[in-house]
């Protein structure tokens, strides 16, 4: 699912960087590589002139803001990724302020029917106590959502960050060193591409079963981050590539900086712009196969819940309490819906040339 | 004069070949490593993973297991084991199971692929007519609401997982409108088989949308359409002979990834809709533990997938004159 990740559609019909080095393909005229080079000077900013440098180094990203907020779609996007975030973080605590309960509090009455749906009290009144209903043992979908969420933002996150640092690290390098060194270390990127490689998570996650709902889970972070940092790898490569013979890294050469630091500090930073898109767009397939791993009983372990768990767990009354399974299905739908869009519209502004005209 | 022409052109179609050779021997000199790597990985996992298939719910006697171990040379040192493992796969020979005990692991496979192919080519094609055409449309149609319509649903179609999908269109068409069957395997050719292929579908059908879009808008906009256009070609005739060609190019080049997403794919929906495919094998093996079937489908898997990919990536070369390897 997320590997051979093809979650940018756009970018699948550029010329893969990693195969073909033609930096030409990747420089464009008013490219973001353009302009970067003043966070390069930013370690010789002391002699810099002050001024001259940073007014023309913000306006970069300050068009692209400006772009991305003129992208209705994008707006959207971050408005319901931040309001759902928020939810996520605040809301337990909040509803147990309300309600004197832990969110995952089961009722101990005695009732032999234990679901409600959205809306409904006990006596199937109208009622505001569970906005999603409850589930099968009584506790509050609504709740549990949040909490879920909680998880599954998790996830998305912290496996992302993994494959960002390995990816980052490893293109930079291969990209930097370049010769007989990148050519090895891109063909093992060509041979773990063609890894079925969720096909080895579920054996690795089946095998390493952790006893602990919390070992599993920093295991399912593990193996999401090992498996999704290849593209990223190749993205960083092509970058580094095109911007290793610059000028500015000429200058940091002949003044002595070694080279981790000139990979690190003055080559990175500009090849940002497709790094920010391209990880936005790796939290949702990320998240998505957490759920999907979980669906199959692979993923987040009970008495921790993710969207995913959540929506499997529906899934088995599906014919009686359907809200079980649309009340997580839907926000993990609408949160990742508004990632991608976001990451679209990242894309947009960060690259106002690229491939989606 | 012509027959010069001719001629080199025949060289240079004979070069290409040989390139096209020296590609396609290339890229298998990458494939048996990359297969070599997903076994040895997988036997690794399965090995280094504490417990085995002798340690579920019921305990066997030692001397038993002792007995079970040695039929199945278990008892020898690891690099012996993995000497002959590897040697036996290679051979396409994976062995025995251990939970369908007596049933060879090539048996399984035969019973379970052709479930699982089904699926996948009907959700595949159906993915690959709709997206086209509907990427088609929204390309076309570029900015306008039909443009924006289409762009946002694919985007839903990225957005909602499979297994979410599944269960509510079983909700919708099986528990409410009874109009097709839930679940259940009835042969080839049945009713059955239609929420399944649909579930499958969707997320494909998303992604060749989005391309078939991105590479038409590319396509519509380049000089060679224009001039189709100026020595009078009927829009229709533009459209399909000329620009279709073209924007289907990144679809093309989607086909190796979806295979890898279709198997993922089918795992779900095969559990969702209880058929007996390869998926539903693969996970009943990894709850199990069942080592020779895990290896046996993984590395099926494996050399499915990118035989696959080759024969991709040399119809890529087909079709687009501009690459050449």
């Amino acid at each position: 699912m997320i590997e051979d990740q093809p979650t940018i559609p756009g970018d699948a019909d550029k010329p893969e960087p990693g195969l073909t080095p033609d930096p030409a393909s990747d420089y464009r005229e008013g490219d973001v590589i353009h302009t970067a080079p003043e966070f390069a000077v930013a370690d010789a900013d002391v002699l810099a002139p002050e001024r001259g440098d940073r007014i023309e180094g913000v306006s970069l990203w300050r068009d692209a803001r400006r772009r991305l907020l003129r992208n209705k779609l994008a707006v959207f996007g971050l408005v319901v990724v931040g309001i759902i975030t928020v939810a996520s973080l605040a809301g337990p605590y909040i509803i147990q302020k309300l309600t004197g309960h832990p969110p995952d509090y089961i009722p101990p009455d005695a009732a032999l029917i234990k679901s409600f749906p959205p809306f409904t009290a006990p006596d199937g009144s109208f009622s505001w106590t569970h906005p999603m209903g409850t589930d099968k043992q009584g506790r509050d979908l609504l709740a549990l959502v949040l909490q879920g969420g909680q998880i599954s933002l998790m996830v998305g996150i912290i496996s992302t960050l993994m494959s960002l640092i390995i990816g980052v690290s490893y293109g930079a390098v291969a990209g930097y060193l370049g010769g007989r060194i990148d050519n090895i270390m891109m063909r093992l990127v060509d041979v773990l591409y063609a890894v079925p490689y969720i096909i080895l998570v579920i054996v690795l996650l089946s095998m390493f079963k952790s006893q602990t709902a919390r070992g599993q889970l920093i295991l399912l972070f593990v193996a999401l981050g090992a498996v999704s940092w290849l593209t990223m790898a190749r993205i960083v490569r092509g970058q580094v590539l095109s911007l290793k013979n610059q000028e500015f890294v000429l200058a940091a050469k002949a003044t002595g900086v070694s080279t981790p630091r000139i990979i690190f500090r003055h080559i990175v930073p500009n090849a940002l712009g497709p790094v920010i898109v391209y990880a936005t767009l790796t939290i949702p397939t990320v998240m998505l196969t957490e759920a999907f791993l979980s669906y199959l009983g692979f993923g987040v372990q009970p008495p921790l819940a993710s969207w995913g768990s959540l929506a499997s767990e529906g899934i088995q009354n599906i014919g009686i309490f359907p809200w079980q399974l649309i009340c997580p299905g839907v926000t993990m739908a609408l949160t990742l819906f508004s990632l991608n869009f976001l990451g679209d519209g990242l894309r947009d502004a960060l690259d106002p040339q690229g491939s989606r005209q | 004069m012509l027959s010069a022409f001719t001629l080199q052109m025949d060289r240079q179609e004979c070069l290409s070949y040989l390139q096209m050779l020296r590609f396609i021997i290339r890229r298998l000199v990458i494939t048996i490593p990359t297969i070599l790597v997903v076994i040895t990985i997988t036997w690794g996992l399965i090995r280094l993973a504490p417990g085995n298939f002798y340690t579920g719910e019921k305990s066997i006697p030692k001397a038993i297991e002792a007995n079970i171990r040695e039929h199945y040379g278990l008892d020898q040192p690891w690099h012996v084991q993995y000497r002959r493992t590897m040697g036996r796969i290679l051979r396409l020979d994976f062995g025995t199971s251990l939970s369908y005990t007596g049933q060879s692991v090539n048996v399984i496979i035969a019973r379970g692929l052709p479930v699982s192919a089904t699926i996948g080519m009907l959700a595949y094609l159906l993915a690959l007519v709709v997206g086209a055409i509907v990427g088609s449309i929204a390309a076309l149609k570029q900015n306008s609401k039909w443009d924006y319509g289409s762009m946002a649903l694919a985007m839903l179609g990225i957005s909602v997982p499979n297994f979410v999908l599944g269960p509510i269109l079983v909700l919708f068409f099986s528990l409410t409108l009874y109009w097709l069957p839930p679940s259940r395997w009835e042969g080839f050719i049945s009713k059955n088989l239609i929420l399944p292929v649909i579930t499958l579908s969707a997320l494909y059908m998303a992604y060749i949308a989005r391309l078939t879009r991105a590479g038409m808008l590319e396509v519509l906009r380049s000089d060679y359409i224009r001039t189709a256009r100026a020595k009078g070609l009927s829009e229709s005739q533009v459209l399909i002979r000329h620009a279709l060609r073209g924007g289907l190019l990144p679809v093309v080049s989607f086909t190796g990834p979806a295979l890898a997403f279709l198997l993922t794919g089918t795992v779900v929906v095969e559990q969702i809709f209880v058929l007996p495919g390869l998926g539903n094998y693969f996970i009943q093996a990894a709850l199990n533990r069942d080592e020779p079937l895990i290896l046996g489908i993984v590395a099926f898997i494996a050399i499915t997938l990118l035989l696959m990919n080759l024969l991709v990536d040399i119809a890529y070369a087909c079709m687009d004159p501009r690459i050449r390897y």
